[in-house]
């Protein structure tokens, strides 16, 4: 089992579609997922839990993930959060 | 307000949002979402086995209807709805705390569904991430539905859906079922169930606020999605009317292709500019299939109007960003928020006569955190666009306007300088001609702007004080009145002198004959709903330039409306 802390970074949050896409994406990998947030835990493949938890811009997850391609997929999900799931305008890097 | 209007003995009219363009003319069959009740009786041990069957075959079923439903989307933001929909019916969370309840407290599948749904709606709402609950809500009522069997209900061919709100899913099941156009009590121009509906372009009017409750099943409806009007039980006249224009418009886009791709000239040469009205991304699609030379009205109060973040800077640029890249090298004509009047905001004053009032530069004046949002965003998107983009104010009746709009638009320019942003320096800033003393004024105004655009819609209802969503004298308003083109003939000559492009915008420019006098006046700059584009088109290609001044000599010696009719109706048969 790995562990590893990330900062919600796009401005809209988990909100809808960024939820949407990162449940697809951990649900392409075998290893149980999990999401920390202040003493709330959820299952990351389930679209209504990470919902639920209503991750703003500038939240801290914690992910926990277990199984046999747990480094994989630790690295997708994180690539996919630190990415702000396509939502950062370039005029917000100047 | 939206009002429902009847005169003594004429037809009924709802009066709503425009929601897709189009005219239908149909039976109604009104929709009421069966409200899932769901069952409270418990199942025997023996039981328990066929309501895990029954729970994941409705699961298939609902999933499988939502993957189809992705396929055939084009929009992008519904597809994004959609696929968070499909999340939710793979979610395991749901898929195991359902089986759990079956199993656990003998609850019949529908009862289990809605007991995790309420669950998650409850936390949802706790934690304030509401926003989506609408479109969780129907993946519920779905379930709950199948578990029923029960299915949209069959319409008829060519029916019309009257609901208090549908979702996607139920706009696509009716059209596939075959009705012809909708009208909803409630949504917003910006909603899925509009932009599915604009995309499968059935005519829709939304926010009827009681159209169900006024109407019944297999009453007669005309559907008018261009002006957001309803009308029920037509009479014979109205009927006649609508079917002419109906007829009209397919003859049109039948004819379309053909004239589209020939130059935008006279018999004789002389050229002209024909371009789109627009507020939606979608309306691109029509705007090109008809060959408009870039947008000539962008509006923009769907921005207003949408609620989801939609009004901070980034969205907006966004925005303008499409539409500025889908028409490249055209020019884009962008409007400032033209809200008040018959487009009603989330403030709740209600006004005596709300189109003398708070409405275009006057309410953003007032708002002036909202102008400089969005002349910021404006400007973002014209530096990647150079030269292209044109700012238009709307309602001005003062210099005084436009000075100020000036100097906030070169403060917003300043700003985005000192950001290290590029800015665009050659933006345009041109005013609306719609407010009867600008008209009058004109070569006073032209002095102070770098292009004018008439709006005829506003300048007749002005012009001729005649309320034009008052329909108990609508026959007063009519934009080909005498007095239109003495007016507009004065902005001609004043635009001509001071050397400043002029257009028009208003509908007057869409009707052909109209559109001759307009460029016979020498107006050749004209924009209009990209539908009325090959029509028009098809009217100035087919005369000299001489003929239309021959026409536009002729109206500016008219007297009354009906020698205006006369003349336009005996005028080479257009």
């Amino acid at each position: 089992m790995i562990k590893k802390k990330v900062t919600i970074v796009n401005d809209a949050g988990l909100h809808a579609r960024p939820a949407a896409a990162m449940v697809k994406l951990a649900s392409n990998y075998e290893s149980d997922f999990y999401i920390h947030m202040y003493g709330y835990k959820v299952n990351g493949k389930s679209i209504l839990g990470v919902m639920t938890l209503a991750a703003e811009k500038g939240a801290e997850l914690e992910l926990e993930v277990d199984g046999d391609d747990e480094e994989e997929a630790l690295e997708a999900i994180i690539e996919l959060i630190d990415s702000g799931f396509g939502e950062v305008y370039e005029d917000d890097e100047q | 307000m939206k009002t429902m209007n009847s005169k003594k003995d004429g037809d009924m009219i709802l009066s709503g949002v425009p929601g897709a363009p189009g005219i239908v003319i149909g039976n109604a069959s009104i929709y009421k979402r069966r409200l899932p009740s769901v069952s409270e009786a418990f199942v025997s041990d023996g039981q328990i086995q066929h309501q895990l069957d029954e729970f994941q075959q409705a699961r298939t079923k609902v999933e499988e209807e939502l993957t189809q439903i992705l396929d055939e989307q084009d929009e992008e933001s519904t597809a994004e709805l959609v696929r968070m929909q499909i999340e939710v019916i793979k979610d395991p969370e749901l898929n195991k705390q359902v089986k759990q309840k079956i199993i656990d407290k003998n609850l019949t599948a529908d009862a289990a569904v809605d007991s995790v749904f309420e669950t998650y709606l409850r936390i949802l709402k706790q934690n304030k991430a509401e926003d989506r609950s609408v479109d969780i809500t129907d993946i519920r009522d779905r379930l709950i539905q199948v578990l029923h069997n029960y299915d949209l209900h069959d319409v008829a061919d060519g029916a019309i859906i009257v609901a208090n709100e549908l979702s996607p899913r139920e706009v696509i099941g009716f059209a596939d079922q075959g009705a012809k156009g909708i009208v909803m009590d409630r949504g917003g121009v910006s909603s899925h169930a509009a932009i599915i509906a604009r995309s499968m372009e059935l005519p829709t009017v939304l926010g009827t606020q009681e159209g169900t409750s006024h109407i019944t099943d297999d009453t007669q409806l005309i559907v008018d999605g261009r002006l957001g009007k309803v009308i029920v039980k037509p009479d014979e006249k109205t009927r006649k009317k609508y079917h002419e224009q109906i007829d009209k418009y397919r003859k049109v886009i039948s004819e379309a292709k053909d004239i589209c791709q020939s130059p935008n000239k006279t018999k004789d040469g002389v050229s002209f500019s024909l371009r789109a009205n627009i507020e939606f991304v979608e309306e691109l699609e029509a705007a090109k299939k008809y060959c408009a030379e870039g947008v000539g009205l962008l509006r923009t109060e769907s921005i207003y109007l949408r609620k989801q973040n939609f009004k901070d800077v980034e969205e907006q640029l966004s925005f303008y960003t499409k539409i500025l890249a889908d028409t490249a090298p055209q020019p884009v004509v962008i409007r400032l928020f033209d809200a008040g009047g018959d487009k009603i905001l989330d403030n709740n004053s209600v006004e005596q006569n709300p189109f003398l009032g708070w409405r275009g530069i006057r309410m953003l004046l007032d708002q002036q955190d909202l102008l400089e949002q969005q002349l910021t965003a404006i400007c973002k998107a014209a530096a990647d666009f150079k030269g292209r983009v044109r700012i238009l104010i709307p309602m001005v009746s003062t210099l005084e306007h436009i000075h100020k709009v000036r100097t906030l638009l070169g403060s917003a320019q300043e700003k985005l300088r000192q950001d290290g942003i590029k800015v665009d320096e050659s933006i345009q800033l041109g005013i609306m001609v719609e407010v009867p003393n600008v008209a009058l004024q004109a070569t006073l105004f032209a002095q102070h702007v770098d292009f004018m655009s008439i709006g005829t819609n506003d300048l007749t209802q002005y012009l001729l004080a005649v309320d034009r969503g008052n329909e108990r004298i609508s026959t007063l308003y009519d934009q080909r009145h005498p007095a239109i083109w003495q007016l507009i003939k004065n902005v001609s000559q004043a635009a001509k002198k001071e050397g400043v492009p002029l257009s028009v915008c208003g509908e007057l420019a869409s009707d052909p004959v109209s559109a001759c006098c307009l460029v016979g006046m020498g107006i050749k700059d004209l924009s209009m709903n990209a539908t009325a584009l090959p029509a028009v088109k098809k009217a100035l290609c087919t005369h000299k330039s001489s003929e239309l001044t021959e026409l536009t000599h002729k109206v500016l010696q008219t007297e009354t409306i009906e020698q205006v009719n006369d003349l336009f109706s005996n005028w080479n048969n257009i």
